[in-house]
């Protein structure tokens, strides 16, 4: 219904390239990319069909609004959504995920999950055989030791700045890295040394920061020792992102958009892409133009939508994405030791008292701000990680209760003075677990102002301190949260929260437990997943016998397209494959 | 003439100098910095003080400064805090779409605000005058952003009329060579393609035009009613001219004058409404760019850009001055 008026010649012109792209002869081709390409359709003046009318597959390009621009074209220094959304289709690693789950882990160039030794400390990979990078190099073990090689040896600097995943995942580069050594004793075996067990190994290698690169394109483009502002490889303006996945990097116009074309000699032949090019938007920023370019026709598929749009999305004929199980966590953090800004010595708040943090978590009404501000897609969080991720526990979490609330408080016995409090949130920004997080803050406020709290609420600009201010522990309550780098326990409760910094307690909440931190330690090296999983359950008890935050939500942020897009599958985690999707108007 | 340039191009270098140093401190002020916006939620205190002394933002300012200065006089405008480009090669690729727009507003404003401007004069007061005035009135009084919007909805969304997006449909593959999405249109030669980019234009256009065509129709008007009631243009009636002929000699060539400096000064203007404009239609322009800088903190690429602009500003502003010497030959630079 959508598409259904014409009347200029734009429209008109628009249905003929419809029609171009939708011969749907499901064989594959040899070289439908190259097709679709502009220069041989430019090549005749006319609007010529027949050139664009591909025999590939359902063909033809979809168009893609995400959030935000791409920052490196070289996956291994990004840790932004945007590319990494983009890089999920062209490179892959030795593991991925299933399609649909945030943890499910299987593998991709591996040709099988990995021989764990009985110490948990040396991982034996058997790789897959006949994999060619983009570049008609050969992917094989020399080829995957490069790769960790050279991000372990990232020299100080820029390069290691932005490699923010290699360094948090392996605790650091060179001499640093708990990663000892990889091994490619032949073609087909990579080994991993460890210098201590590392549980979050196999889950953290799903990342597309950890897709293995051609060796021969990152050689020519000095793409491992040149500072970024002079690196063309990781610019995006050379030959960059040389994967093995089911698209290949094409181009990349800052601010503007990203293009990557079909792989023709993908080598999984049964999942290859049907999709001849597929253009990321890079330039939607606002949600209102989001909705209108869907509406409008100018892109297919929205990787977000804000929550407020979904009704309107749906009665105008979009589908919206269903992105199952959660893989963020939004939460109201309690700072029990609030951090002098100017540096002077911290200061107990009231929610050093238990009581306290009690009554707060049983004053608020999770569910009545799932249903205001979260077009009902998210779920009050059991615990503190999100239902489908490893380690997950699920608790006895103190349930929305305004009498049990009072009573908490009053037990706390705080004085009229203690009870005037000020409720943080932040400014000039949306995310995941927190699409309006100035409606929830004031919901939250009413919320505590009826246990008898008198809330003021005061925000920071996200991008103008907020953010620092909140890890910093200069804040007393505020709203905060966290969206998976993968779906473990460890990336919540350890790399997140509630993981011990130079001896001390994590600033933002200064929750200081150390049988905590010991058993997160212990779960970190654990050298089975089982053991690991214990000893997160065990954290996961201590943390709703002391409450030191309080979960609200585990959201799946909404995305949309249109109704001729096919085969798409979401992901709470937002690790989204192209390759199924088709074009069938 | 050439005195009267060259001492204005010399007279710009201290306001130059001047907004870099007010720039440079203006954006220091600001809360956050660009460490922050590298890591997002990864950003403890450690790793963005690690950032901030890869960046040099650990070193004092007047050293920043000093660095930012002598690297510019070098012709270098610096690179990116956040993803290493440098600020000319980004400026190239996005420039050409803030030129576009901002000629497709103008040929809106002036194409449109003179004929009518025109039309109002012919007879003030009148009914026709009264519709011009509404219409001026309503665009320099609605916000860019909600006529965008409005735009798109109509056109965009329920007629299918115009695209809502972009500068051209990525669907079509056209090639990026000059930026200018006109341009590469027309030398795809195809036109199914140059048909797309024009009409890509059409609603930003409009958007951006809308309060330099009302500006422009009441100029032209007051300026017309004034120059009308004039001895010469009586004189020249009282000849026994032709309407038209009076009309185009005797009145507009006069009234030309204040309608060509506001037009110059509109170009600054649209500079500035170019922001909004970019934002609302996801134009790849130097104004989208600026937004995501500022949110950025990147303070390199804020301080040349806006350098750039106050630049691009002055030197529209000295060929204003100097059209007036065309415009009016009683005019003269020493």
């Amino acid at each position: 219904m959508l598409r259904a008026r014409t009347g200029s010649l734009l429209a008109a012109a628009a249905i003929v390239f419809a029609a171009c792209g939708g011969s749907a002869t499901p064989s594959p081709s040899a070289a439908p990319s190259q097709q679709a390409s502009p220069s041989a359709a430019a090549a005749s003046a006319a609007p010529s069909p027949s050139a664009a009318a591909s025999a590939a597959g359902t063909g033809g390009t979809l168009v893609v609004g995400l959030d935000g621009d791409m920052v490196f074209a070289d996956p291994s220094l990004v840790s932004d959504g945007n590319s990494l959304y983009v890089a999920n289709q062209v490179v892959e690693g030795l593991v991925g995920l299933t399609p649909g789950t945030i943890g499910d882990v299987i593998p991709v160039l591996a040709a099988s999950l990995p021989k764990i030794s009985a110490d948990g400390k040396t991982y034996t990979f058997t790789l897959r055989t006949g994999i060619k990078f983009h570049d008609g190099s050969d992917f094989n073990a020399a080829a995957v030791k490069f790769n960790y090689d050279r991000w372990k040896a990232y020299a100080k600097g820029d390069l290691q700045d932005n490699a923010y995943y290699y360094g948090a995942v392996f605790g650091g580069f060179g001499d640093a890295s708990n990663l000892a050594s990889v091994d490619a004793p032949d073609a087909t075996t990579v080994v991993f040394n460890f210098k201590t067990p590392q549980s979050n190994f196999l889950v953290s290698q799903t990342l597309a920061v950890f897709g293995i690169q051609s060796p021969t394109a990152l050689q020519k483009d000095k793409a491992d020792t040149t500072p970024l502002k002079d690196n063309k490889y990781a610019q995006g303006q050379g030959e960059s992102m040389v994967g093995t996945g089911p698209f290949m990097f094409k181009d990349w116009v800052t601010g503007d958009h990203v293009t990557v074309v079909k792989n023709p000699n993908y080598w999984d032949t049964a999942h290859a892409a049907q999709l001849d090019q597929i253009t990321f938007q890079a330039n939607l920023k606002d949600s209102t133009a989001k909705l209108q370019a869907l509406q409008a026709g100018g892109i297919d598929l929205a990787e977000t939508i804000s929550p407020a749009d979904v009704a309107t999305a749906k009665s105008s004929g979009l589908q919206i994405v269903d992105r199952g199980q959660s893989c963020n966590t939004g939460y109201l953090g309690m700072n029990q030791s609030l951090q002098s800004a100017s540096g002077g010595a911290a200061t107990p708040t009231i929610y050093a008292n238990k009581d306290v943090r009690f009554a707060v978590a049983e004053a608020l009404n999770k569910q009545g701000y799932i249903d205001a501000f979260y077009a009902g897609a998210a779920k009050a969080p059991q615990s503190w990680l999100p239902a489908g991720t490893t380690g997950y526990k699920a608790e006895n979490m103190p349930a929305f209760d305004v009498n049990a609330a009072k009573a908490s408080l009053a037990k706390a016995g705080l004085s009229a003075d203690k009870l005037k409090i000020d409720l943080y949130y932040p400014s000039n920004v949306v995310r995941p677990y927190m699409p309006d997080p100035k409606s929830l803050a004031q919901a939250i406020a009413g919320d505590l102002q009826a246990i008898g709290f008198t809330v003021a609420l005061k925000t920071e600009d996200w991008h103008g301190g907020y953010v620092s201010h909140a890890t910093g522990g200069n804040f007393p309550l505020f709203l905060f949260g966290w969206t998976c780098d993968w779906a473990g326990a460890d990336n919540f409760l350890y790399t997140a929260w509630f993981g011990w910094q130079n001896g001390k307690p994590n600033l933002q909440f200064g929750w200081n437990n150390p049988q905590v931190n010991t058993l997160m330690t212990q779960a970190l090296q654990a050298t089975s997943p089982d053991a690991a999983n214990a000893l997160w359950a065990q954290v996961q008890d201590l943390a709703v016998q002391d409450m030191p935050t309080v979960p609200i939500v585990n959201s799946t942020p909404p995305g949309a397209y249109v109704s001729k897009v096919h085969g798409f599958v979401g992901a709470g985690n937002q690790t989204e494959l192209f390759n199924s999707v088709s074009i069938q108007p | 003439m050439l005195r009267f340039i060259v001492r204005r191009v010399i007279g710009a270098i201290p306001v130059l100098f001047g907004l870099s140093i007010i720039l440079f401190l203006f954006l220091r002020l600001l809360p956050g910095d660009p460490a922050e916006a590298i890591l997002g939620q990864h950003a403890t205190p450690e790793l963005t003080a690690q950032i901030r002394t890869t960046l040099g933002l650990d070193q004092p300012l007047y050293v920043q400064y000093v660095n930012y200065l002598v690297r510019l006089l070098h012709g270098d405008f610096g690179s990116s805090f956040v993803d290493g480009k440098s600020v000319a090669d980004t400026f190239l690729v996005r420039f050409p779409g803030t030129i576009e727009l901002t000629i497709g507003a103008l040929i809106f404003a002036v194409g449109l605000g003179i004929p009518l401007g025109r039309l109002a004069a012919r007879h003030p007061n009148g009914w026709v005058d009264g519709i011009v005035t509404v219409v001026s009135l309503f665009g320099i009084s609605i916000p860019i952003f909600v006529l965008g919007y409005t735009l798109v909805f109509v056109f965009g969304v329920q007629l299918h009329w115009l695209p809502a997006l972009g500068q051209s449909d990525p669907r079509l593959g056209i090639p990026q060579v000059t930026h200018f999405a006109v341009i590469d249109a027309l030398l795809t030669g195809r036109p199914n393609a140059i048909i797309d980019s024009f009409s890509h234009l059409v609603l930003p256009s409009i958007a951006l035009g809308s309060i330099p065509l009302a500006i422009v129709t009441r100029i032209t008007r007051a300026s017309v009613i004034d120059v009308a009631n004039e001895d010469y243009v009586r004189t020249a009636r009282a000849k026994g001219l032709a309407e038209r002929r009076v009309d185009d000699r005797h009145i507009m060539r006069n009234a030309w004058l204040p309608v060509a400096t506001v037009i110059g000064l509109q170009v600054g203007g649209l500079l500035a409404g170019a922001v909004l404009t970019e934002t609302v239609f996801s134009w790849n322009g130097v104004g989208s760019w600026v937004v995501s800088a500022i949110q950025n903190h990147d303070y390199i690429v804020v301080q040349s850009l806006i350098l750039i602009f106050a630049t691009i500003f002055l030197f529209v502003n000295l060929i204003v001055d100097i059209s007036y010497a065309f415009l009016n030959p009683r005019i003269r630079y020493s």
